[in-house]
Protein backbone atom coordinates (compact mmCIF):
# COMPACT_ATOMS: atom_id res chain seq x y z
CA UNK A 1 0.00 0.00 0.00
CA UNK A 2 1.22 3.71 -0.59
CA UNK A 3 0.83 6.26 1.65
CA UNK A 4 -1.69 8.55 0.20
CA UNK A 5 0.45 12.27 -0.60
CA UNK A 6 -1.19 15.31 0.19
CA UNK A 7 -1.35 16.00 -3.50
CA UNK A 8 -3.11 12.74 -4.25
CA UNK A 9 -5.69 13.98 -1.15
CA UNK A 10 -6.48 17.03 -3.31
CA UNK A 11 -6.84 15.60 -6.19
CA UNK A 12 -8.95 12.75 -5.03
CA UNK A 13 -11.18 15.17 -3.39
CA UNK A 14 -11.28 17.73 -6.37
CA UNK A 15 -12.33 14.11 -8.12
CA UNK A 16 -15.04 13.40 -5.80
CA UNK A 17 -15.86 16.86 -5.85
CA UNK A 18 -16.74 16.92 -9.68
CA UNK A 19 -18.59 13.91 -9.84
CA UNK A 20 -21.10 14.73 -7.13
CA UNK A 21 -21.09 18.12 -9.25
CA UNK A 22 -22.33 15.98 -12.35
CA UNK A 23 -24.43 13.63 -10.73
CA UNK A 24 -26.16 16.80 -9.02
CA UNK A 25 -27.07 18.25 -12.35
CA UNK A 26 -30.23 17.94 -14.06
CA UNK A 27 -30.13 14.98 -16.95
CA UNK A 28 -30.54 16.34 -20.23
CA UNK A 29 -33.78 14.65 -21.71
CA UNK A 30 -33.04 13.02 -24.58
CA UNK A 31 -34.07 15.12 -27.83
CA UNK A 32 -37.56 14.39 -28.82
CA UNK A 33 -38.03 13.20 -33.08
CA UNK A 34 -39.53 16.30 -33.13
CA UNK A 35 -36.03 18.26 -32.32
CA UNK A 36 -33.91 15.86 -34.40
CA UNK A 37 -36.19 16.83 -37.41
CA UNK A 38 -35.77 20.15 -36.87
CA UNK A 39 -38.18 21.74 -34.76
CA UNK A 40 -41.03 23.88 -35.89
CA UNK A 41 -38.36 25.06 -38.80
CA UNK A 42 -37.68 21.68 -39.86
CA UNK A 43 -41.14 20.71 -40.02
CA UNK A 44 -42.37 23.47 -42.49
CA UNK A 45 -39.44 22.88 -44.64
CA UNK A 46 -40.65 18.69 -44.55
CA UNK A 47 -44.28 19.61 -45.51
CA UNK A 48 -43.22 22.40 -47.90
CA UNK A 49 -40.54 20.24 -50.15
CA UNK A 50 -43.12 17.03 -49.84
CA UNK A 51 -45.82 18.89 -50.99
CA UNK A 52 -43.87 20.60 -53.74
CA UNK A 53 -42.96 16.60 -54.72
CA UNK A 54 -46.35 15.77 -54.24
CA UNK A 55 -47.66 18.10 -57.13
CA UNK A 56 -44.64 16.98 -59.39
CA UNK A 57 -45.85 13.95 -59.20
CA UNK A 58 -48.91 13.46 -61.96
CA UNK A 59 -49.98 10.03 -60.19
CA UNK A 60 -50.47 11.18 -56.39
CA UNK A 61 -51.35 15.06 -57.46
CA UNK A 62 -54.73 13.63 -58.70
CA UNK A 63 -55.52 12.49 -55.49
CA UNK A 64 -55.37 16.54 -54.32
CA UNK A 65 -57.86 17.72 -56.64
CA UNK A 66 -60.21 18.53 -54.61
CA UNK A 67 -58.11 19.05 -51.44
CA UNK A 68 -57.82 22.81 -50.52
CA UNK A 69 -54.19 22.85 -49.70
CA UNK A 70 -53.58 25.47 -47.86
CA UNK A 71 -55.81 23.39 -45.28
CA UNK A 72 -53.98 20.31 -46.38
CA UNK A 73 -50.17 21.40 -45.79
CA UNK A 74 -51.06 22.95 -42.44
CA UNK A 75 -52.96 19.30 -40.83
CA UNK A 76 -50.34 17.72 -42.25
CA UNK A 77 -47.63 19.49 -40.59
CA UNK A 78 -49.25 19.06 -36.99
CA UNK A 79 -49.56 15.65 -37.71
CA UNK A 80 -46.21 14.91 -38.29
CA UNK A 81 -45.52 17.46 -35.34
CA UNK A 82 -47.93 15.20 -33.10
CA UNK A 83 -46.57 11.57 -34.43
CA UNK A 84 -43.13 12.75 -33.12
CA UNK A 85 -43.83 13.61 -30.36
CA UNK A 86 -44.01 17.56 -30.87
CA UNK A 87 -45.44 20.40 -29.07
CA UNK A 88 -48.15 20.42 -31.26
CA UNK A 89 -52.44 19.40 -31.52
CA UNK A 90 -53.68 17.24 -34.71
CA UNK A 91 -57.68 18.61 -35.00
CA UNK A 92 -57.60 16.53 -38.37
CA UNK A 93 -59.64 13.36 -39.09
CA UNK A 94 -58.15 9.61 -37.80
CA UNK A 95 -56.21 8.31 -40.47
CA UNK A 96 -59.09 5.73 -41.45
CA UNK A 97 -61.44 7.92 -42.22
CA UNK A 98 -59.44 10.87 -43.71
CA UNK A 99 -57.87 8.51 -46.20
CA UNK A 100 -61.57 6.94 -46.61
CA UNK A 101 -62.99 5.41 -50.35
CA UNK A 102 -60.21 7.68 -52.10
CA UNK A 103 -59.10 4.01 -54.23
CA UNK A 104 -55.63 4.17 -52.50
CA UNK A 105 -53.24 1.35 -53.92
CA UNK A 106 -50.39 -0.32 -52.86
CA UNK A 107 -48.85 1.43 -55.40
CA UNK A 108 -49.72 4.96 -55.17
CA UNK A 109 -49.24 4.29 -51.11
CA UNK A 110 -46.07 3.12 -52.02
CA UNK A 111 -45.25 6.29 -54.44
CA UNK A 112 -45.95 8.17 -51.46
CA UNK A 113 -43.38 6.91 -49.27
CA UNK A 114 -40.91 7.15 -51.85
CA UNK A 115 -41.45 10.79 -52.27
CA UNK A 116 -41.61 11.61 -48.22
CA UNK A 117 -37.99 9.52 -48.73
CA UNK A 118 -36.35 11.55 -50.69
CA UNK A 119 -37.99 14.99 -48.95
CA UNK A 120 -36.28 13.47 -46.10
CA UNK A 121 -32.78 12.77 -47.98
CA UNK A 122 -32.87 16.43 -49.08
CA UNK A 123 -32.88 17.64 -45.23
CA UNK A 124 -30.42 18.79 -43.41
CA UNK A 125 -31.39 15.67 -40.80
CA UNK A 126 -29.63 12.58 -39.87
CA UNK A 127 -30.24 9.26 -41.35
CA UNK A 128 -31.77 7.78 -38.01
CA UNK A 129 -34.26 10.83 -37.87
CA UNK A 130 -35.29 10.07 -41.41
CA UNK A 131 -36.26 6.42 -40.70
CA UNK A 132 -37.70 7.16 -37.35
CA UNK A 133 -40.41 9.05 -38.80
CA UNK A 134 -40.17 6.32 -41.84
CA UNK A 135 -40.79 3.85 -39.43
CA UNK A 136 -43.87 5.83 -37.56
CA UNK A 137 -45.75 6.25 -40.67
CA UNK A 138 -45.21 2.85 -42.51
CA UNK A 139 -46.84 1.82 -38.76
CA UNK A 140 -49.82 3.88 -40.03
CA UNK A 141 -50.44 2.02 -43.46
CA UNK A 142 -53.31 -0.17 -41.85
CA UNK A 143 -55.47 2.90 -41.16
CA UNK A 144 -54.86 4.83 -44.21
CA UNK A 145 -55.88 1.63 -46.55
CA UNK A 146 -58.53 0.70 -44.37
CA UNK A 147 -61.25 1.98 -45.98
CA UNK A 148 -60.11 1.71 -49.76
CA UNK B 1 -9.38 -14.89 -64.35
CA UNK B 2 -8.80 -11.53 -66.21
CA UNK B 3 -9.20 -12.90 -69.67
CA UNK B 4 -13.30 -14.36 -68.86
CA UNK B 5 -13.76 -11.43 -66.48
CA UNK B 6 -13.17 -9.05 -69.51
CA UNK B 7 -15.22 -11.58 -71.66
CA UNK B 8 -18.15 -11.85 -69.20
CA UNK B 9 -17.76 -7.82 -68.96
CA UNK B 10 -18.14 -7.31 -72.39
CA UNK B 11 -21.05 -9.38 -73.49
CA UNK B 12 -22.80 -7.68 -70.00
CA UNK B 13 -22.36 -4.68 -71.33
CA UNK B 14 -23.82 -5.28 -74.84
CA UNK B 15 -26.87 -7.20 -72.83
CA UNK B 16 -27.09 -4.36 -70.94
CA UNK B 17 -26.83 -1.19 -73.12
CA UNK B 18 -29.14 -3.03 -75.65
CA UNK B 19 -31.95 -3.20 -72.79
CA UNK B 20 -31.41 -0.07 -71.39
CA UNK B 21 -32.14 1.25 -74.53
CA UNK B 22 -35.58 -0.83 -74.83
CA UNK B 23 -36.18 0.57 -71.14
CA UNK B 24 -35.80 3.99 -71.72
CA UNK B 25 -37.46 4.38 -75.00
CA UNK B 26 -40.23 1.89 -74.80
CA UNK B 27 -41.34 1.52 -71.13
CA UNK B 28 -40.65 5.37 -69.63
CA UNK B 29 -42.70 4.85 -66.65
CA UNK B 30 -42.94 0.95 -66.18
CA UNK B 31 -40.39 1.18 -62.78
CA UNK B 32 -42.32 -0.13 -59.75
CA UNK B 33 -43.14 2.31 -56.96
CA UNK B 34 -42.12 0.31 -54.00
CA UNK B 35 -38.97 1.77 -52.32
CA UNK B 36 -35.39 0.54 -54.01
CA UNK B 37 -33.98 -2.13 -53.06
CA UNK B 38 -37.34 -3.79 -51.44
CA UNK B 39 -37.47 -6.54 -54.09
CA UNK B 40 -33.57 -7.87 -53.64
CA UNK B 41 -31.61 -8.65 -56.73
CA UNK B 42 -31.67 -11.93 -58.18
CA UNK B 43 -30.33 -15.30 -56.58
CA UNK B 44 -28.54 -17.89 -58.42
CA UNK B 45 -31.89 -19.66 -59.30
CA UNK B 46 -33.64 -16.83 -60.28
CA UNK B 47 -35.95 -15.68 -57.71
CA UNK B 48 -36.04 -12.35 -55.68
CA UNK B 49 -33.67 -12.80 -52.95
CA UNK B 50 -30.08 -12.29 -51.83
CA UNK B 51 -27.55 -14.34 -53.93
CA UNK B 52 -28.00 -17.51 -52.60
CA UNK B 53 -31.14 -16.99 -50.86
CA UNK B 54 -34.81 -16.63 -52.10
CA UNK B 55 -36.71 -13.84 -49.87
CA UNK B 56 -39.88 -12.94 -49.11
CA UNK B 57 -40.75 -10.26 -51.40
CA UNK B 58 -40.94 -10.97 -55.23
CA UNK B 59 -39.07 -9.26 -57.95
CA UNK B 60 -38.62 -5.51 -59.05
CA UNK B 61 -40.45 -3.05 -57.25
CA UNK B 62 -43.97 -3.87 -58.52
CA UNK B 63 -46.80 -2.60 -56.46
CA UNK B 64 -50.37 -4.09 -56.73
CA UNK B 65 -51.51 -2.50 -60.25
CA UNK B 66 -47.72 -2.79 -61.51
CA UNK B 67 -45.92 -5.90 -63.66
CA UNK B 68 -41.88 -6.10 -63.27
CA UNK B 69 -39.61 -8.23 -65.43
CA UNK B 70 -35.90 -8.47 -64.10
CA UNK B 71 -33.15 -9.78 -65.91
CA UNK B 72 -30.12 -10.94 -64.11
CA UNK B 73 -26.57 -11.90 -65.34
CA UNK B 74 -24.01 -13.50 -62.36
CA UNK B 75 -20.93 -15.07 -62.44
CA UNK B 76 -18.63 -16.46 -59.77
CA UNK B 77 -15.06 -17.44 -59.49
CA UNK B 78 -14.34 -20.08 -57.39
CA UNK B 79 -11.06 -22.21 -56.55
CA UNK B 80 -11.58 -24.63 -58.87
CA UNK B 81 -14.94 -23.83 -60.45
CA UNK B 82 -16.54 -20.98 -62.05
CA UNK B 83 -20.73 -20.79 -61.88
CA UNK B 84 -22.45 -18.37 -64.54
CA UNK B 85 -26.29 -18.07 -64.02
CA UNK B 86 -28.59 -16.24 -66.29
CA UNK B 87 -32.11 -15.53 -64.99
CA UNK B 88 -35.34 -13.84 -65.66
CA UNK B 89 -38.20 -12.90 -63.40
CA UNK B 90 -41.59 -11.31 -63.62
CA UNK B 91 -43.47 -10.11 -60.85
CA UNK B 92 -47.50 -9.83 -61.68
CA UNK B 93 -49.03 -6.97 -59.24
CA UNK B 94 -46.99 -8.09 -56.66
CA UNK B 95 -48.49 -11.43 -55.91
CA UNK B 96 -47.16 -14.02 -58.28
CA UNK B 97 -43.64 -14.40 -59.14
CA UNK B 98 -42.44 -16.79 -62.07
CA UNK B 99 -38.76 -17.29 -63.09
CA UNK B 100 -36.38 -18.67 -65.36
CA UNK B 101 -32.70 -19.46 -64.58
CA UNK B 102 -29.83 -21.40 -66.48
CA UNK B 103 -26.96 -22.61 -64.34
CA UNK B 104 -23.64 -23.59 -66.08
CA UNK B 105 -21.02 -24.77 -63.48
CA UNK B 106 -17.40 -25.03 -65.71
CA UNK B 107 -15.72 -27.62 -63.81
CA UNK B 108 -11.81 -26.08 -63.64
CA UNK B 109 -9.66 -28.83 -61.90
CA UNK B 110 -11.97 -31.82 -62.51
CA UNK B 111 -12.64 -31.23 -66.15
CA UNK B 112 -16.35 -30.75 -67.88
CA UNK B 113 -19.35 -28.55 -67.62
CA UNK B 114 -22.69 -29.35 -65.83
CA UNK B 115 -26.18 -27.12 -66.80
CA UNK B 116 -29.53 -26.54 -64.89
CA UNK B 117 -32.61 -25.13 -65.67
CA UNK B 118 -34.56 -24.13 -62.98
CA UNK B 119 -38.02 -23.16 -63.02
CA UNK B 120 -39.69 -21.35 -60.58
CA UNK B 121 -42.88 -19.51 -58.92
CA UNK B 122 -43.64 -17.44 -56.02
CA UNK B 123 -46.44 -16.83 -54.91
CA UNK B 124 -46.54 -13.88 -51.88
CA UNK B 125 -49.12 -15.10 -49.29
CA UNK B 126 -49.35 -11.60 -46.98
CA UNK B 127 -47.75 -8.60 -46.18
CA UNK B 128 -45.36 -6.20 -47.14
CA UNK B 129 -41.49 -5.91 -45.40
CA UNK B 130 -42.05 -2.10 -44.85
CA UNK B 131 -46.06 -2.12 -43.48
CA UNK B 132 -47.06 -5.34 -42.07
CA UNK B 133 -45.86 -6.27 -38.41
CA UNK B 134 -44.85 -9.78 -39.81
CA UNK B 135 -43.00 -8.44 -43.33
CA UNK B 136 -43.73 -9.84 -46.25
CA UNK B 137 -43.81 -13.82 -46.33
CA UNK B 138 -44.08 -15.98 -49.93
CA UNK B 139 -44.84 -19.88 -50.79
CA UNK B 140 -41.96 -20.80 -53.88
CA UNK B 141 -41.64 -23.99 -56.07
CA UNK B 142 -38.66 -24.45 -58.52
CA UNK B 143 -38.57 -27.47 -60.31
CA UNK B 144 -34.57 -28.03 -61.45
CA UNK B 145 -33.90 -29.73 -64.13
CA UNK B 146 -30.35 -31.33 -64.93
CA UNK B 147 -28.56 -30.60 -68.32
CA UNK B 148 -25.50 -31.43 -69.60
CA UNK B 149 -23.80 -33.59 -66.31
CA UNK B 150 -26.72 -35.93 -65.77
CA UNK B 151 -23.99 -38.90 -66.24
CA UNK B 152 -21.68 -37.38 -63.44
CA UNK B 153 -24.18 -36.80 -61.00
CA UNK B 154 -25.35 -40.25 -61.38
CA UNK B 155 -21.95 -41.58 -61.48
CA UNK B 156 -21.27 -39.70 -57.99
CA UNK B 157 -24.47 -41.47 -56.44
CA UNK B 158 -27.38 -38.97 -57.17
CA UNK B 159 -30.44 -41.28 -57.85
CA UNK B 160 -32.12 -37.84 -59.80
CA UNK B 161 -31.17 -35.82 -62.73
CA UNK B 162 -34.43 -33.62 -61.45
CA UNK B 163 -36.38 -32.09 -58.43
CA UNK B 164 -38.34 -30.03 -57.06
CA UNK B 165 -37.41 -27.64 -54.00
CA UNK B 166 -40.46 -25.96 -52.32
CA UNK B 167 -39.69 -23.15 -50.11
CA UNK B 168 -41.43 -20.65 -47.64
CA UNK B 169 -39.46 -16.95 -47.31
CA UNK B 170 -39.54 -14.13 -45.20
CA UNK B 171 -38.61 -10.80 -45.37
CA UNK B 172 -39.17 -7.95 -43.34
CA UNK B 173 -37.48 -4.46 -42.77
CA UNK B 174 -36.92 -2.57 -39.19
CA UNK B 175 -36.35 0.40 -39.71
CA UNK B 176 -34.18 2.86 -37.30
CA UNK B 177 -32.88 -0.46 -36.48
CA UNK B 178 -28.09 -0.29 -36.78
CA UNK B 179 -26.60 2.87 -36.26
CA UNK B 180 -30.16 5.13 -37.53
CA UNK B 181 -29.67 2.43 -40.84
CA UNK B 182 -32.30 -0.06 -41.96
CA UNK B 183 -32.56 -3.35 -41.71
CA UNK B 184 -33.51 -6.31 -43.59
CA UNK B 185 -33.98 -9.65 -42.59
CA UNK B 186 -34.50 -12.69 -44.25
CA UNK B 187 -35.51 -16.35 -43.35
CA UNK B 188 -36.28 -18.91 -45.92
CA UNK B 189 -36.94 -22.58 -45.05
CA UNK B 190 -36.92 -25.04 -47.45
CA UNK B 191 -37.55 -28.56 -49.17
CA UNK B 192 -35.44 -30.19 -50.75
CA UNK B 193 -33.33 -33.09 -51.85
CA UNK B 194 -30.78 -31.29 -54.08
CA UNK B 195 -26.89 -31.97 -54.16
CA UNK B 196 -25.09 -28.35 -54.38
CA UNK B 197 -28.25 -26.61 -55.52
CA UNK B 198 -29.07 -29.31 -58.53
CA UNK B 199 -25.49 -29.33 -59.82
CA UNK B 200 -24.91 -32.47 -58.20
CA UNK B 201 -28.72 -34.21 -59.04
CA UNK B 202 -31.07 -34.69 -56.11
CA UNK B 203 -30.60 -37.67 -53.64
CA UNK B 204 -27.98 -39.68 -52.78
CA UNK B 205 -26.49 -42.93 -51.35
CA UNK B 206 -26.52 -41.87 -48.34
CA UNK B 207 -30.02 -39.77 -48.00
CA UNK B 208 -32.04 -40.13 -50.64
CA UNK B 209 -35.56 -38.19 -48.89
CA UNK B 210 -36.44 -34.43 -48.25
CA UNK B 211 -34.17 -32.48 -46.12
CA UNK B 212 -35.59 -29.29 -44.21
CA UNK B 213 -33.20 -27.01 -44.41
CA UNK B 214 -32.74 -23.10 -43.42
CA UNK B 215 -31.54 -19.99 -45.28
CA UNK B 216 -30.98 -16.24 -43.92
CA UNK B 217 -29.95 -13.45 -44.28
CA UNK B 218 -29.42 -9.95 -42.89
CA UNK B 219 -28.95 -6.66 -45.09
CA UNK B 220 -28.25 -3.35 -43.64
CA UNK B 221 -29.01 -0.01 -45.77
CA UNK B 222 -25.91 2.11 -44.92
CA UNK B 223 -28.06 4.55 -48.00
CA UNK B 224 -31.61 3.73 -49.01
CA UNK B 225 -30.05 2.53 -52.33
CA UNK B 226 -26.85 0.77 -51.12
CA UNK B 227 -27.22 -2.25 -49.06
CA UNK B 228 -24.19 -4.59 -47.11
CA UNK B 229 -25.13 -8.07 -45.58
CA UNK B 230 -24.42 -11.64 -44.80
CA UNK B 231 -26.03 -15.04 -46.35
CA UNK B 232 -26.07 -18.51 -44.88
CA UNK B 233 -27.71 -21.30 -46.53
CA UNK B 234 -28.27 -24.58 -45.03
CA UNK B 235 -28.28 -28.14 -47.59
CA UNK B 236 -28.50 -31.57 -47.24
CA UNK B 237 -25.73 -34.12 -47.43
CA UNK B 238 -27.00 -36.82 -49.11
CA UNK B 239 -24.14 -38.03 -51.75
CA UNK B 240 -22.01 -40.43 -49.87
CA UNK B 241 -18.56 -39.78 -51.90
CA UNK B 242 -18.45 -36.25 -50.92
CA UNK B 243 -19.03 -34.17 -48.01
CA UNK B 244 -21.74 -31.07 -48.38
CA UNK B 245 -21.48 -28.33 -46.46
CA UNK B 246 -23.64 -24.70 -45.89
CA UNK B 247 -23.02 -21.64 -48.03
CA UNK B 248 -22.56 -18.23 -47.06
CA UNK B 249 -21.47 -14.94 -48.28
CA UNK B 250 -20.75 -11.52 -47.20
CA UNK B 251 -21.94 -9.17 -49.79
CA UNK B 252 -23.45 -5.40 -50.65
CA UNK B 253 -25.26 -4.35 -53.40
CA UNK B 254 -26.07 -1.21 -55.17
CA UNK B 255 -28.93 -0.20 -56.23
CA UNK B 256 -27.79 2.84 -59.52
CA UNK B 257 -31.01 2.81 -60.22
CA UNK B 258 -35.04 1.87 -60.21
CA UNK B 259 -33.69 0.07 -63.54
CA UNK B 260 -30.02 -1.35 -62.87
CA UNK B 261 -27.88 -2.55 -59.82
CA UNK B 262 -25.24 -4.38 -59.23
CA UNK B 263 -23.92 -6.97 -56.08
CA UNK B 264 -20.86 -8.14 -55.47
CA UNK B 265 -20.02 -10.36 -52.99
CA UNK B 266 -17.49 -13.21 -51.41
CA UNK B 267 -18.70 -16.42 -51.48
CA UNK B 268 -17.74 -19.14 -49.02
CA UNK B 269 -19.46 -22.35 -50.68
CA UNK B 270 -17.66 -25.16 -48.70
CA UNK B 271 -16.56 -28.31 -50.27
CA UNK B 272 -18.15 -29.56 -53.56
CA UNK B 273 -16.95 -32.40 -55.41
CA UNK B 274 -14.61 -33.73 -53.05
CA UNK B 275 -12.76 -30.38 -53.85
CA UNK B 276 -12.24 -28.25 -50.60
CA UNK B 277 -12.87 -24.66 -49.28
CA UNK B 278 -14.43 -23.75 -52.64
CA UNK B 279 -13.88 -19.70 -51.86
CA UNK B 280 -13.97 -16.74 -54.32
CA UNK B 281 -15.98 -13.26 -55.78
CA UNK B 282 -19.44 -13.08 -57.19
CA UNK B 283 -20.74 -10.54 -58.89
CA UNK B 284 -24.34 -9.76 -60.42
CA UNK B 285 -25.92 -7.19 -62.83
CA UNK B 286 -29.46 -6.91 -62.93
CA UNK B 287 -31.73 -4.67 -65.06
CA UNK B 288 -35.18 -4.32 -64.01
CA UNK B 289 -38.18 -2.68 -66.47
C1 LIG C 1 -48.75 6.98 -43.78
C2 LIG C 1 -49.30 7.53 -44.81
C3 LIG C 1 -50.13 8.80 -44.76
C4 LIG C 1 -50.26 9.73 -43.77
C5 LIG C 1 -49.60 9.75 -42.42
C6 LIG C 1 -51.19 10.74 -44.26
C7 LIG C 1 -51.57 11.86 -43.54
C8 LIG C 1 -52.57 12.71 -43.93
C9 LIG C 1 -53.11 13.79 -43.12
C10 LIG C 1 -52.64 14.14 -41.72
C11 LIG C 1 -54.08 14.40 -43.81
C12 LIG C 1 -54.97 15.55 -43.35
C13 LIG C 1 -56.28 14.96 -42.85
C14 LIG C 1 -57.16 15.97 -42.18
O1 LIG C 1 -56.75 17.09 -41.95
O2 LIG C 1 -58.32 15.61 -41.90
C15 LIG C 1 -54.15 13.73 -45.08
C16 LIG C 1 -55.02 14.06 -46.08
C17 LIG C 1 -54.97 13.53 -47.35
N1 LIG C 1 -54.22 12.45 -47.75
FE1 LIG C 1 -52.93 11.43 -46.64
N2 LIG C 1 -51.57 10.39 -45.51
C18 LIG C 1 -50.95 9.23 -45.85
C19 LIG C 1 -51.07 8.55 -47.05
C20 LIG C 1 -51.75 9.04 -48.13
C21 LIG C 1 -51.76 8.43 -49.43
C22 LIG C 1 -51.00 7.15 -49.79
C23 LIG C 1 -52.54 9.20 -50.24
C24 LIG C 1 -52.86 9.03 -51.68
C25 LIG C 1 -52.02 8.63 -52.55
C26 LIG C 1 -53.04 10.28 -49.42
C27 LIG C 1 -53.87 11.26 -49.88
C28 LIG C 1 -54.46 12.25 -49.08
C29 LIG C 1 -55.40 13.23 -49.55
C30 LIG C 1 -55.92 13.35 -50.99
C31 LIG C 1 -55.73 14.02 -48.47
C32 LIG C 1 -56.66 15.22 -48.45
C33 LIG C 1 -58.05 14.79 -48.15
C34 LIG C 1 -59.00 15.96 -48.25
O3 LIG C 1 -59.00 16.67 -49.24
O4 LIG C 1 -59.74 16.16 -47.29
N3 LIG C 1 -52.54 10.16 -48.16
N4 LIG C 1 -53.23 12.70 -45.11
Amino acid sequence: MYPISTRGYVAALLLAWALSGCAGAQPQPAPTLYQKLGGEKGMHAIVEDFAYRLADDPELVAFFANTNIDYFVNSLQDYLCVISDGPCVYRGAPMDKAHQHMGIHEADFNRLVDALQATLLDQPISASARNQLLKRLAAQHAAVMRYQ
Amino acid sequence: MASPLRRWLRRLLVGATALAAVTALAMPAQAGSRLLGTGGVTQIEGAAGGGLSPWGVLAGTASDTEVAVSVAASEAWLDDYGLRVRGIGVNWHDRVEVSYARQRLALDTLGGVLEQEIYGAKLRLFGDPLYHPWGSWSLGVQHKRLGRGQALARAVGAEATQGNDLYLAGSKLFFDAVAGRNLLANLTLRSTRANQGGLLGFGGDRDSGRSLVAEGSLGLFLTPAWVVGVEYRQKPDNLGFAEEQAWQDVFTALFLTRHLSLTGAWLDLGDIAGLENQRGGYLSLQLAL
